[in-house]
């Protein structure tokens, strides 16, 4: 595909570098050389340098060429600006844009192609947001995605003596929750991936993926380590966009939540916008203010603030000082390699979350969503199978029949909005979303090519 | 003007001709220089709205932009054939491009592309207009006749071999 990513920041950095190696056509564009310095010596890239929204500077990318405009600069207006140009210009048929202002975010409606013409909107913020939330309601999750929208989940989590699955083989998962909509898709022991089969013995440490229906989640969860009572006790450190908004969204499902602002006019400025949560001002490497406010009972701690570093030794401090599970909001992807497990539960990466959104629309097949799991080692798809049996390799047949790669598992199903378990002689029907788990992402393109329908498929 | 058709067909009378009618040389274009998938189906797009007024450019585009995301059309042997479902019309719409240099359009065999026919097809298509387009896709089996599509020398001979 022939992608232009305008701004070379952060996230359209690591665009381009992932964006490159899947074979894509990239240019990249910036008004800073700076940025651009250097990176055609490592990177399949182009290079343009000029202000993203200009015409001439969006021709001179390959406007008239490209499939994908990414807008990512650090502003909104030009990022929209870009967008209405490509559109205006080239007819560019996939526009995606970061919008970080609620203000423009809060009227979806200004989005179309008679007003601003953005197909796809990025908010980071909100992303990570959810991302939190979700982790948050599923106590024990390092890891908790969506698909189908919200109907099917996958959930990472590390086995524990007491769950009464730990033990023994993955074939009495069915014994003890027969009703349960869900499978194990992957298990990564020592950090080496396990196919799992049904005389697979989980052990204890063992980081163990499934999926299941949304209603079932918390069943299968409690078979995989001993469940604890949750708290309801929330702390947070930084009152930024993120924190304020994962407070209003606590607030509103009943967790105490106490926010910790560096920054004391922002500390009385969020507290106006806050009912129910404490807002602190004070420092969250302050071991002090951390005992004082009973970290140690804290069900979880979150730092959310715009320094990496900050974010990291404050998650750190509250897990030594007992919380029981802590995340940090880590953009640098060398810390968030360097970090997780062994210093904090949860390292939460925007570049990660961002990735999936955009990867949705450039893989082929129709693919609805794509999730990064293990820092990009390993991909969970969710594809719409289209077709008959003449025109399609899936549709049709039997799971067990299907030429996946190897490491390569359906998980679940989503059939006329009903969550199907995925066994080895389900049959494949026409728009069935299927969800894959690919543990090695060098097969994703494999599986594209099974999911995509021959040529007389109309 | 040099090439008549006249020959090929007499000397083929049992070749089913697959887009029977639905070809004609106003809507083809030969040897026209394209830098891009994009611009490609743009280019057909407009050939295919040209031919009734109520078809919308955009529309049409947009329609083969979106099948090709489900699977290329490109059948192999440097030839694609990008269609799609559209309302508004109650019978099949055809065009063809030849390309002056090949194209890459991620075709099965990874093959560049040296044409281009293009179909559109009723919302609700009966199986006679589905048929079009598999018998278009059988007739390109044929490697040899493919090789005469491919290097038909002008509008009139790839007609003639067609429709």
């Amino acid at each position: 595909m022939k992608i232009i990513i305008l701004g070379a920041g952060q996230v359209g950095l690591s665009m381009a570098e992932i964006l490159s190696r899947e074979n894509n056509d990239v240019t990249l564009v910036d008004i800073d050389p700076g940025r651009l310095e250097g990176l055609q010596d490592h990177l399949d890239l182009r290079v343009i340098e000029g202000s993203a929204s200009h015409p001439d500077v969006l021709e001179q990318a390959g406007g008239h060429d490209a499939d994908l405009v990414l807008a990512v600069t650090n502003q909104d207006e030009v990022n929209m600006a870009a967008c209405q140009i490509a559109y205006s210009l080239f007819r560019t048929p996939t526009k995606i844009a970061r919008i970080r202002s609620t203000s423009y975010l809060s009227h979806p409606e200004i989005f179309c192609d008679k007003a601003i013409p953005i197909d796809v909107l990025i908010s980071p913020e909100e992303i990570i947001t959810q991302q939190v939330l979700r982790l948050i309601e599923y106590p024990g999750a390092l890891q908790v995605v969506d698909f189908a929208g919200g109907r099917i989940q996958l959930i990472g989590l590390r086995a524990y003596f007491g769950g009464p699955l730990v033990g023994h083989q993955l074939g009495e998962l069915r014994n003890h929750l027969p009703t349960a909509k869900t499978r194990v898709a992957a298990i990564y022991r020592q950090n080496q991936a396990i196919i799992p089969h049904g005389d697979t013995v989980i052990e204890p440490d063992d980081e163990v993926f499934f999926v299941a229906a949304h209603d079932d989640i918390r069943e299968v969860m409690s078979e995989l380590r001993l469940v604890e009572k949750p708290g309801n006790r929330i702390m947070l450190a930084g009152a930024g966009n993120i924190g304020l908004r994962l407070a209003q969204a606590l607030e509103q499902s009943h967790y105490q939540v106490k926010l910790i602002e560096s920054n004391r006019r922002r500390a009385r400025q969020v507290a106006e916008l806050l009912d129910e949560t404490t807002v602190l001002h004070g420092n969250a490497a302050d071991e002090e203010l951390m005992t004082q406010e009973n970290i140690e009972n804290a069900e979880a701690f979150c730092s959310i603030t715009n320094e990496d570093e900050a974010n990291i030794l404050s998650a750190m401090l509250a897990k030594r000082l007992g919380a029981r599970r802590t995340m940090a909001l880590v953009n640098r992807s060398a810390y968030v390699d360097l970090v997780e497990t062994r210093m904090l539960d949860i390292a939460i990466s925007p570049k990660i979350a961002t990735v999936g959104i955009l990867l949705a629309h450039i893989r082929r097949a129709d693919t609805v969503a794509v999730h990064s799991l293990r820092r990009g080692a390993a991909e969970v798809i969710e594809i719409i199978a289209h077709g008959e049996p003449s025109s399609s390799r899936v549709v049709g047949q039997r799971i067990d029949q299907i030429q996946f790669p190897p490491g390569t598992t359906i998980s679940a199903i989503l059939r006329n909005e009903e969550v199907i378990t995925a066994r080895k002689d389900t049959v494949i029907e026409p728009e069935d979303h299927v969800i894959v788990f690919v543990i090695d992402k060098q097969h994703i393109p494999d599986v594209e090519k099974l999911f995509q329908v021959s040529v007389t498929y109309v | 003007m040099a090439s008549t058709a006249q020959p090929d067909t007499v000397s083929h009378p049992t070749h089913h001709k697959a887009l029977q009618g639905l070809l004609t040389a106003d809507h083809i274009r030969y040897d026209i220089a394209i830098s891009s998938k994009k611009r490609l189906l743009e280019e057909l797009a407009g050939l295919l709205s040209q031919q009734r007024t109520a078809l919308d450019k955009d529309t049409v585009c947009r329609t083969l932009t979106e099948r090709e995301r489900l699977g290329s059309t490109g059948i192999g042997g440097g030839i694609a054939l990008p269609h799609g479902r559209l309302n508004g019309i109650n019978e099949c719409i055809a065009a063809a491009i030849r390309l002056k240099e090949p194209l890459g359009f991620d075709a099965p065999d990874e093959q560049p592309i040296g044409l281009a026919i293009a179909l559109l097809v009723p919302a609700d298509a009966a199986k006679q207009h589905l048929q079009i387009l598999a018998e278009l896709a059988r007739l390109f089996h044929d490697a040899e006749r493919r090789d005469k599509i491919l290097k038909a020398p002008d509008t009139a001979g790839l007609v003639a071999l067609l429709a």
